[in-house]
């Protein structure tokens, strides 16, 4: 067995581990929001004709999502579902999923803003710590790796016997960290801010760009769904390389190269 | 299969703790007023600070949402509206020079300002419409403000069915903002009752529970302590934040 190499400052494993608090609080607490008003429309003001989902339950025990305006039941999963009381209720998503659990607009506005504010602060603080002692550069997606994408991908499926040649992180992972990192974590951030009467009227090009107040909505839902299949993908690939090999690199930063081949997650 | 097993127990695992955790520790741990740090921060960072967009004719909801609580049903209210209005007087009281109580024709004479503007509701729905009325600044200007007063009260027709009336409050610095209106037209006729007759606030850079209906008396204060529960507003008392610009 090779050493153990000390993967994870603390900066990095403290990072982390707050934003994995901050992810399940917020994305909670959003559906909690989403609930006072479940629809989501491409447009500025609210416009049914430019309805892209709506949640609801048309009567009492049924409830039904209509995406692009093709209807669909979903009784039990989302419109009629549990109202975190221990009863039944018309709410679009179920009360095991929101915090609090039952329908309540005041302080789910309340964790969303402050773990908003948690998982910002962090972002900032990891961005300037990283930056300052180079994890950063060597995590970012250049140019030159687009090529070693694809053989990368290739390997995974199995077509190509080795892996392209790498330093810490493989293409694949500085594609997924760069996109998730630089690109949708600012703009579900920018997106919500956009929600906002105060910023808009600070910054009235910021909800211009994303089509207007209730696009912004539209936008900061689509961003969380990414967000979760990033989580998704993530929790997958650190069960099947080496899931306490992971873990312990992660909360203690150091990893063992030698009990398990392939890449990291 | 049983990798697949394991990742799909420990996300759905994680998942379905998180509701019973959060609502556990708000309940009964007291974890709220940690929760609550996050406004003072949001009214530093965002504040009250340029215009909201305004609209044009063509971009108004012609049936404008209703929300809130229900129009007044009183005797009072009732009788207001049968007279057109003509008893009602806008009150502007507490922490002034001069004590007002303008008629709805004296508020009609001071000059107009129309706004097409988006009311965005803490539900998350927005409409658009076009309001006119007067300048909040311009009547709170006619009152006069005493040095040490910081906050405008308002204070509404309309109350709960337990009875607790509503109310509203900016603070000075909100209140001089030039789309602050009290609004005597919506979509180019008087209020109807339903949408806060005779007169509503607007204020456009904040949530729309900011912009109380039914107003009937400004009371300038220096604290909003002594008002309902002490937070500064019917839906403030109920836990949502005094600062409603996000």
């Amino acid at each position: 067995m090779r050493p153990a190499v000390h993967r994870y400052s603390l900066a990095t494993r403290l990072a982390h581990w707050v934003w994995v608090l901050a992810f399940f609080a917020l994305v909670s607490s959003g559906l909690q929001i989403f609930n006072a008003s479940p629809q989501l429309d491409a447009s500025d003001k609210s416009d049914p004709a430019r309805r892209v989902l709506s949640v609801d339950s048309p009567q009492d025990g049924k409830g039904t999502t209509t995406i692009f305006g093709r209807t669909i039941g979903t009784t039990g999963w989302l419109g009629w579902t549990d109202d975190g009381m221990g009863g039944k209720g018309a709410r679009a998503f179920p009360g095991w999923i929101t915090i609090p659990a039952y329908q309540d607009l005041a302080s789910g506005r309340r964790w969303h803003l402050f773990f908003g504010w948690v998982a910002s602060i962090c972002w900032v603080a990891w961005l300037i710590s990283a930056a300052l002692k180079g994890t950063l550069q060597k995590m970012l997606l250049r140019p030159r790796d687009l090529r070693d994408c694809l053989a990368m991908q290739s390997y995974y499926l199995k077509l190509r016997k080795t892996p392209p040649p790498y330093d810490t992180y493989n293409p694949l992972q500085k594609a997924a960290y760069t996109a998730i990192g630089l690109v949708i974590a600012p703009l579900v951030v920018l997106t919500g801010l956009a929600l906002s009467p105060g910023i808009d009227a600070m910054a009235q090009p910021l909800t211009a760009l994303f089509g207007g107040r209730q696009f912004a909505r539209l936008w900061h839902f689509a961003g969380m769904l990414l967000l979760i299949g990033f989580f998704c993908i993530h929790i997958f690939q650190v069960a099947t390389q080496g899931f306490f090999n992971q873990m312990r690199s992660m909360i203690t930063g150091w990893y063992r190269p030698g009990e398990h081949e392939g890449g990291t997650a | 299969m049983k990798r697949r097993l394991f990742v799909a127990s420990s996300i759905s695992a994680a998942l379905a703790a998180c509701s019973p955790i959060g609502t556990t520790l708000q309940d009964h741990f007291g974890f709220g007023g940690v929760l609550k740090s996050a406004e003072s921060l949001d009214h530093l960072v965002i504040g009250t600070r340029g215009m909201a967009k305004e609209y044009r004719d063509a971009d108004v909801d012609a049936q404008f949402r209703v929300n809130g609580l229900d129009t007044p049903g009183d005797a009072t209210y009732a009788s207001y509206v049968s007279q057109g209005f003509r008893p009602y007087r806008l009150v502007v009281d507490g922490d002034v020079d001069r004590k007002l109580a303008l008629s709805l024709p004296q508020l009609q004479k001071m000059m107009q300002q129309t706004q097409i503007t988006r009311h965005d509701c803490v539900e998350g729905w927005s409409a658009i419409g076009k309001w006119q009325g007067v300048r909040l600044a311009d009547a709170l200007a006619l009152a006069r403000p005493k040095t040490g007063a910081r906050y405008v009260v308002f204070h509404c027709m309309d109350m709960d069915p337990d009875g607790n009336p509503y109310y509203e409050s900016l603070d000075l610095h909100q209140a001089a903002h030039p789309q602050a209106l009290l609004a005597l037209r919506l979509n180019g006729k008087p209020l109807d009752p339903d949408h806060g007759a005779p007169v509503r606030l607007r204020v456009p850079t904040q949530l729309g529970y900011k912009s109380a209906k039914w107003v009937r008396r400004i009371e300038v204060v220096s604290t909003f302590a002594a008002i309902g529960q002490g937070q500064g507003g019917y839906w403030e008392d109920q836990g949502y934040e005094w600062y409603a610009g996000i």
